[in-house]
């Protein structure tokens, strides 16, 4: 079992996966064969997008 | 209800499944690709998609023809943002439920909402980028009305920028024109029509023209517009139920009786679902239940409440 601290940039990716995911539904993704932390996606919410449509202004 | 399922699937269902089967393959969400964040400078041009561009031209013309051709109509437009250009993918009318006159134009924007959640399905980085509306007369550039409201709205974008088009039918008519030409990095003109582009963010003062490009693609909304009216008149139940249903799935269909959306709603047990097809003139529901598909015959318009009594009704029986 191998336990390698994470290095400067790894932590800093990590710990805005982390806030993305819990502010924004934002996905982790996970290295299957090893489960280690793989980055996360470009995905938007459907909140973002719908929240912005909802909001266009009248238009003249 | 369910003692009159009918259990025989006739050769329509047949082909309905066969159509499900084969659309599962292809509305699987694309693969998520890891990416570094995308730093967000002023926008350089915007990118359409041919589909895009002959959506914008042919249903502008398609407008103008109508009834109400005089008033002002628009759509929305979803596609990716990159740092400094953006491309355009897809076109979420006005509808016809739009609040409008020949000096404004309110979307209808629950029917563009659901909208955005079905095109969503082929890629969850498309973003709602900004708005083309046509104005009546010959004004090329957005109104003073226009800027007070997109200044605040493009803080709800990515990047902070929006961008914005306007349609006007004060083009130059050109005898036998058969493609669209760009007279300025920002216009583009065809048999009539204009559509001038321009970019804005927050905190600036006026737009900027916006230089617009051409490239090979889809409009990934194009399908619905044939079905917009219907989309429209469902669309609150239907937004309802997505967001109380995880793993609702979406697919847009057309065959000889029409265009028609069809909802997948999952059960509990692998494979097996409820499935309600909405046309025009009625909403179906299906059950799809150990590789059998059943018609159920329960007529509820109401796709929310139609779908809860199959649900109490399947529970029951349970």
């Amino acid at each position: 079992m191998d336990f390698r601290p994470l290095n400067d940039t790894e932590r800093r990716q990590l710990i805005n996966a982390l806030r993305g995911n819990a502010e924004s539904d934002r996905a982790i993704l996970m290295d299957r064969r090893d489960t280690s932390f793989l980055g996360t996606t470009e995905e938007v919410t459907d909140e973002e997008v719908i929240s912005a449509i909802k909001s266009v202004p009248c238009h003249y | 209800m369910l003692q009159a399922l009918v259990g025989s699937a006739t050769r329509w269902l047949s082909d309905l499944q066969r159509s499900w089967h084969r659309s599962r393959q292809s509305t699987q969400p694309s693969t998520s690709t890891l990416s570094a964040p995308i730093n967000y400078g002023p926008l350089e041009r915007v990118l359409l998609t041919d589909g895009v561009g002959r959506t914008l031209f042919e249903e502008f013309a398609s407008h103008r023809s109508e009834a109400r051709g005089d008033e002002e109509t628009g759509w929305v437009l979803l596609g990716l943002r990159e740092g400094r250009e953006a491309v355009v993918l897809a076109t979420l009318p006005a509808g016809a439920m739009r609040d409008a006159s020949v000096a404004h134009v309110r979307f209808n924007s629950n029917a563009q909402a659901v909208a955005s959640r079905i095109v969503r399905q082929t890629d969850r980085r498309l973003i709602t980028l900004g708005v083309v509306h046509t104005h009546p007369g010959s004004l090329r550039h957005p109104s003073d009305g226009d800027l007070r409201g997109d200044g605040q709205w493009v803080a709800n974008l990515r990047g902070k920028e929006g961008i914005f088009g306007i349609g006007t039918a004060d083009g130059p008519e050109i005898a036998g024109d058969l493609f669209a030409y760009q007279p300025r990095p920002h216009v583009q003109c065809m048999s009539g029509l204009r559509f001038s582009w321009y970019s804005l963010r927050e905190g600036e003062r006026a737009y900027r023209p916006l230089p617009v490009e051409l490239t090979i693609g889809p409009d990934l909304a194009r399908s619905l517009h044939d079905f917009w009216a219907t989309l429209e008149f469902h669309a609150e139940r239907i937004d309802r139920l997505y967001r109380q249903q995880s793993g609702m799935r979406f697919q847009v269909m057309s065959d000889k009786w029409g265009p028609g959306l069809l909802l997948t709603l999952p059960l509990a047990e692998r494979g097996d679902a409820v499935q309600v097809l909405i046309r025009p003139k009625e909403v179906r529901y299906y059950l799809l239940r150990g590789g059998d598909l059943l018609e159920v015959q329960h007529h509820d318009d109401c796709v929310d409440r139609g779908v809860y009594l199959l649900l109490a009704e399947l529970a029951a029986r349970a």
